[in-house]
């Protein structure tokens, strides 16, 4: 499903983000991406959804090649993906469930459609009766499982989640990984990371990172099994 | 389809949420625009209502042969002959009409103006003339043929003023043409300056949705989808700038036309400017739409290249 194939990122006048990183995400695995800042998880994450492009080496999700990917080709591959990202970026002057049915809207779903999928997605993050409050209104929690409504409610193929546990306090992290933890069980191929030990403590495959270079990606998912070798 | 009506519904939506978000903002904008706009309408507005006029003057300009004053009327009417062999030998299509003083004077005496000078006077002035009306004569080249013309009529016994209106004719056409240009050009330039309005008009909207565009594109929205809001908040503002200008300039031709119509009538004239057509209205709306669409276009993919 995800392949990065020798992949670097340097940045005009910096050094490299990531240094000739290859592994491979299979449909349906959950993954966490774990390393102390700078490590490059972050633009890991971004190449995934073309937010980056690789300086060398190949990037593939779905067997497309991001780096070649032509620039209006871009919004159909981020149709496919749920961001979830450290600061929350929901609109502030709008309620709950306007930001929720905003990648409906983009769709081109009805309004109707929208809302009823939007509340939906919010009664399942257990957020039912914050649907029309406004986001200043909610926890900083509560507004990650916002944004975490709002990245799963087109149902993508792929959520990439950047320290969606970052700030929050225990209570309210459990129930964001919680979350995450439901969709991947639907089937929601993830790539999560967190330098929080805790949950690395009981994920199934970490992918570790330091300084750009990846330092383990194992143990990879075989099709074979259906389960972490 | 219905997902793409959908999408315009949900930017036509977002477009007036920008308009109510800051509607004296908008208002000073619409005034702004209409001002450059209605410049260039008011210019059309006269030249449209000049042109008619100058084409028909244009068209069949005039020689006037006013005869000696003591010329026998049989020598005055022989001399229809010898002024068509000039014509015929000058190639010239023209329509030779004798006008005998005492017509002439009923003329002059119906009209309102002139009818108490006429009657203050003993005994007819005016002698008898021919009229020559030629056909088809707008080019330059052509009106220098009809100088020569004239100068050959000029030396026909009997004659004794020869008065050729195409050299007011010409300067008029000059005059128009020199004006026609100075519009276009100020059409050119304001044109830019509408554009340029809804670019910065539309640059502060974005401004203003800088988190909404960043997390539409986000979540997957094409730059077309970006774009259609901002383009409809710059087409409602050239369509209602428009509307203003073509309003107003159809508010300020009454109290003008007032003044038109004094000067007119010493001229024994019934000139007033009209407004412009419905198509010629039509035109303008459609144009100052496609100067917002444009303004704003040239704006959202501004920002979208930078921030790419």
């Amino acid at each position: 499903m995800i392949e990065f194939q020798q992949v670097s990122k340097q940045y005009p006048g910096a050094g490299y983000a990531l240094r000739e990183i290859s592994f491979t995400v299979a449909r349906g695995e959950l993954v966490f991406l774990a390393g102390p800042s700078g490590a490059g998880k972050s633009t890991l994450l971004k190449m995934i959804a073309a937010i980056e492009r690789p300086s060398q080496g190949k990037v593939l999700v779905n067997q497309q090649d991001i780096g070649k990917l032509p620039s209006h080709s871009i919004p159909f591959l981020r149709r496919n993906i749920g961001l979830i990202l450290q600061q929350q970026r929901l609109l502030e002057d709008r309620s709950n469930l306007a930001n929720v049915m905003l990648p409906l809207i983009v769709l081109g779903a009805s309004r109707q459609d929208a809302k009823q999928r939007a509340r939906a997605a919010l009664e399942r993050l257990g957020l039912g009766d914050k649907v029309d409050a406004m986001p200043q209104a909610l926890s900083g929690g509560e507004q990650q499982r916002v944004s975490i409504a709002r990245a799963i409610v087109n149902r993508p193929q792929i959520i990439l989640a950047d320290e969606p546990t970052a700030n929050l306090d225990r209570q309210a992290a459990q129930k964001v990984m919680d979350a995450l933890h439901t969709f991947h069980a639907a089937g929601v191929t993830c790539l999560i990371s967190t330098h929080d030990e805790q949950i690395l403590a009981s994920a199934a495959r970490v992918i570790h990172l330091q300084a750009g270079q990846l330092l383990s990606a194992a143990p990879e998912f075989t099709a074979e099994n259906g389960s972490h070798a | 389809m219905k997902n793409w009506l959908r999408q315009h519904r949900f930017a036509i939506s977002v477009a007036f949420a920008h308009l109510r978000a800051a509607p004296a903002g908008f208002a000073f904008n619409v005034l702004v625009v209409a001002i450059a706009l209605a410049l260039p309408i008011a210019g059309l507005t006269l030249l449209e209502n000049v042109r008619p006029l100058s084409e028909q003057l244009a068209v069949e300009p005039e020689i006037s042969l006013f005869l000696q004053l003591d010329l026998p009327r049989t020598q005055a009417l022989a001399l229809e002959k010898p002024i068509a062999g000039l014509l015929s030998t000058a190639k010239v299509n023209a329509k030779i009409n004798f006008v005998p003083r005492e017509q002439a004077l009923s003329s002059l005496q119906n009209r309102g103006a002139l009818a108490d000078v006429m009657a203050t006077l003993g005994q007819n002035p005016l002698p008898d003339s021919y009229v020559l009306r030629l056909a088809n004569y707008q080019s330059a080249q052509a009106a220098q043929h009809i100088d020569q013309l004239t100068e050959q009529i000029r030396t026909l016994p009997g004659v004794e003023t020869v008065q050729v209106d195409s050299a007011w004719v010409k300067r008029l056409a000059a005059l128009l043409n020199i004006l026609r240009y100075a519009l276009l050009f100020l059409a050119i330039t304001l044109s830019v300056v509408v554009v340029v309005v809804v670019f910065n008009t539309v640059r502060l909207q974005v401004f203003t949705q800088i988190a909404e565009i960043e997390i539409s594109k986000l979540i997957g929205a094409t730059d077309a989808f970006i774009h259609r809001p901002f383009l409809y908040s710059g087409a409602l503002l050239g369509l209602l700038s428009g509307g203003v200008a073509l309003g107003s300039v159809a508010l300020l031709l009454p109290p003008f036309n007032k003044l038109i119509a004094q000067f007119a009538h010493l001229y024994a004239s019934e000139f007033q400017l009209q407004t412009l057509g419905l198509l010629a209205s039509t035109i303008l709306l459609s144009t100052s739409v496609v100067l917002g669409l444009l303004g704003a276009w040239l704006s959202v993919r501004r920002h979208l290249a930078r921030s790419a």
